[in-house]
């Protein structure tokens, strides 16, 4: 009975490290624009499609759709900050949000009649296997996301806390007024941050898909869903929150399957972040954040 | 040195700034006082590039500014302060002196391997020298929040200063500040001076002020109603009668 409870636990933190991965993306854009870019999963996905059309037309190698996705989800990114993020101002929150529900559907659109056919195979790097620890055991493309999740997190600290373009990001993130005045340039820094935005949510967006073999139109959907609450549950804009977060959502959703039904599993997921935010609105390291916006209302 | 060349800034219907000029020397202390609201903070704003002038120009040494945006204003040389404190509250102090330098620097005279992880010794010497002109030297790894008061506005000019400014404008810095926090701050606005940095000073504190400028406008409704020396404007009818009143509670 404990065995079966830690056994979902490490299958939830396996398929948790793929939601704080994409959870990354939404709190990084979250932390510095205040915003919440919709449009992200479907990015992933167009980019992914592109990945696979590469897979399918060129080429059956992993490397080529691993490299495939990044850029595509990167070229998506670049275009979705020039129309959705820079081209509104930055005080209009909201109708940088609607653009981004917007262009959504375009990717949608796009994806469809680059690969009219709804289903279409994803490569791994390697076959599917399953290794076992004792009584446990874990799939190797599932432990594989996870050490790559924790490596991306690391690599991601140490670019925020210790080169200056990172801590450019983070003065931006903290006190957009006060950057201004010590010469960052915003719209520089911004692009920089969806350039790696877009760079992680290729990576996640091609393990992610690897697991699972295939592509459908319905990614897009899924990994917005998945990343944003995975961010909430863990607190808007923060980076731990996200990890955190997602691990978490995992674990819940992986004992809900096993010991409930296969149905309950989506359910519980909005269950869990409908009582995270009676519970504590910001969120698990969120708290802060509420705190800084208030900071950062203050006048000239 | 700088030129406000008839400059007008209307919010609306409230005339902020109205054509008004000054002219600011190489190397001296300006003084700007004027009542609330009478458009010092606005000044500072549009030379700063946050707000563009209605009308009029801004010229920094030959050059006008009217197109350049602000982080452009500050590689040129122009940094500032702020009437309420902005600090990067979840940077450590280090981190908010490390960043101020990093946006400016241009000269390659590192390899950008150093200079990317801001472990060059020249950076670190650099930093540790505002460290201790701040006095904030035993507190450089804690977060920026949890300093005081006092603290953070000493980490505010320190982090000015770290921009490696030719002008800079501060805005009442002595705000909340008690007696002995302003005579320190009067030292440091004087070495600052002697490091060659043209200074404007915005400030409510006349002791502050009449001590250390060389010389002071005073604005009244946007508009320069005085200009001279500390003595002549202690000595000015116009001024007295924008302050009636004013200098009791302030
Ligand atoms: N962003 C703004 N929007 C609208 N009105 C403003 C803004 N900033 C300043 N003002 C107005 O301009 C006038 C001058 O303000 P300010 O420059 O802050 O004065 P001071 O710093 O001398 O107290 C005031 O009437 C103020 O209400
Ligand atoms: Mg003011």
């Amino acid at each position: 009975m404990f065995t079966e409870f830690l056994q979902n636990c490490i299958d939830g933190l396996m398929i948790g490290s793929g939601y704080s991965l994409l959870a990354l993306g939404f709190t990084m854009v979250f932390g510095v624009m205040k915003r919440i870019n919709l449009s992200y999963g479907p990015s992933i996905m167009l980019g992914a499609y592109f990945g696979t059309w590469l897979y399918l037309n060129l080429e059956q190698n992993a490397w080529l759709v691993l490299l495939g996705t990044i850029f595509g989800t990167v070229v998506v990114g670049i275009y979705v900050e020039r129309l959705c993020f820079r081209a509104i101002k930055s005080d209009s929150t909201i109708a940088s949000m609607v653009s981004s529900f917007v262009i959504w559907m375009q990717l949608e659109e796009i994806a469809m009649h680059l690969l009219p056919e709804r289903t279409y195979p994803f490569p791994a790097f390697f076959a599917a296997k399953t290794i076992e620890f004792g009584p446990f055991y874990v799939r190797s493309e599932h432990l594989t996301m996870f050490i790559l999740m924790l490596i991306i997190v690391l690599i991601l600290h140490f670019f925020l806390y210790q080169t200056r373009q990172g801590l450019a990001i983070r003065a931006l993130s903290d006190n957009p007024m006060a950057s201004l005045y010590i010469g960052i340039n915003r719209s520089k820094t911004l692009f920089l941050s969806f350039f790696l935005v877009s760079l992680l949510g290729g990576i996640a967006g091609f393990f992610i898909l690897s697991t699972d073999s295939q592509i459908t139109p319905f990614f897009g959907l899924w990994a917005t869903f998945k990343g944003l609450i995975a961010m909430m549950l863990g607190g808007m804009g923060s980076l731990p929150g996200a990890i955190i977060g997602g691990l978490l959502l995992g674990i819940v959703e992986a004992n809900v399957f096993w010991y409930g039904d296969p149905i309950l599993r989506d359910i519980s997921a909005y269950l869990l972040l409908f009582v995270m935010l009676v519970l504590r609105p910001g969120g698990i390291f969120g708290q802060s954040i509420v705190l800084r916006q208030r900071l950062a209302q203050e006048r000239v | 040195m700088l030129k406000i060349q008839s400059i007008s800034k209307h919010f609306g219907g409230v005339k902020a700034l109205n054509e008004l000029d000054l002219e600011v020397e190489e190397g001296e202390i300006y003084g700007v006082i004027g009542p609330n609201g009478s458009g010092k903070s606005t000044l500072v704003n549009v030379i700063c590039g946050i707000f563009l002038p209605t009308e009029g120009d801004v010229i920094f040494e030959g050059q006008i500014l009217s197109e350049n945006p602000t982080h452009q204003r500050l590689k040129k040389g122009i940094a500032r302060t702020f009437q309420n404190i902005r600090l990067f509250p979840n940077l450590t102090v280090w981190q908010n002196l490390w960043v101020a330098r990093n946006s400016v620097e241009d000269i390659k005279t590192e390899s950008s391997f150093y200079r990317w992880f801001g472990k060059s010794s020249i950076v670190k010497k650099e930093i540790e020298k505002m460290l201790e002109f701040s006095n904030l030297g035993n507190r450089a790894d804690e977060l920026a929040s949890s300093l005081a008061f006092g603290e953070q506005r000493r980490l505010e000019l320190a982090r000015a200063l770290a921009t490696k400014p030719r002008l800079l404008l501060l805005d009442e810095p002595a705000a909340g500040m008690n007696k002995d926090e302003i005579r320190d701050l009067d030292g440091r606005i004087r070495s600052m001076q002697l490091q060659g940095i043209t200074i404007i000073l915005i400030e409510h504190v006349m002791e502050l002020v009449m001590g250390v400028t060389d010389r002071i406008a005073v604005l009244n409704f946007g508009s320069k109603i005085a200009e001279g020396n500390p003595q002549e404007i202690q000595n000015n009818d116009a001024v007295q009668e924008a302050y009636l009143g004013y200098s009791e509670d302030d």
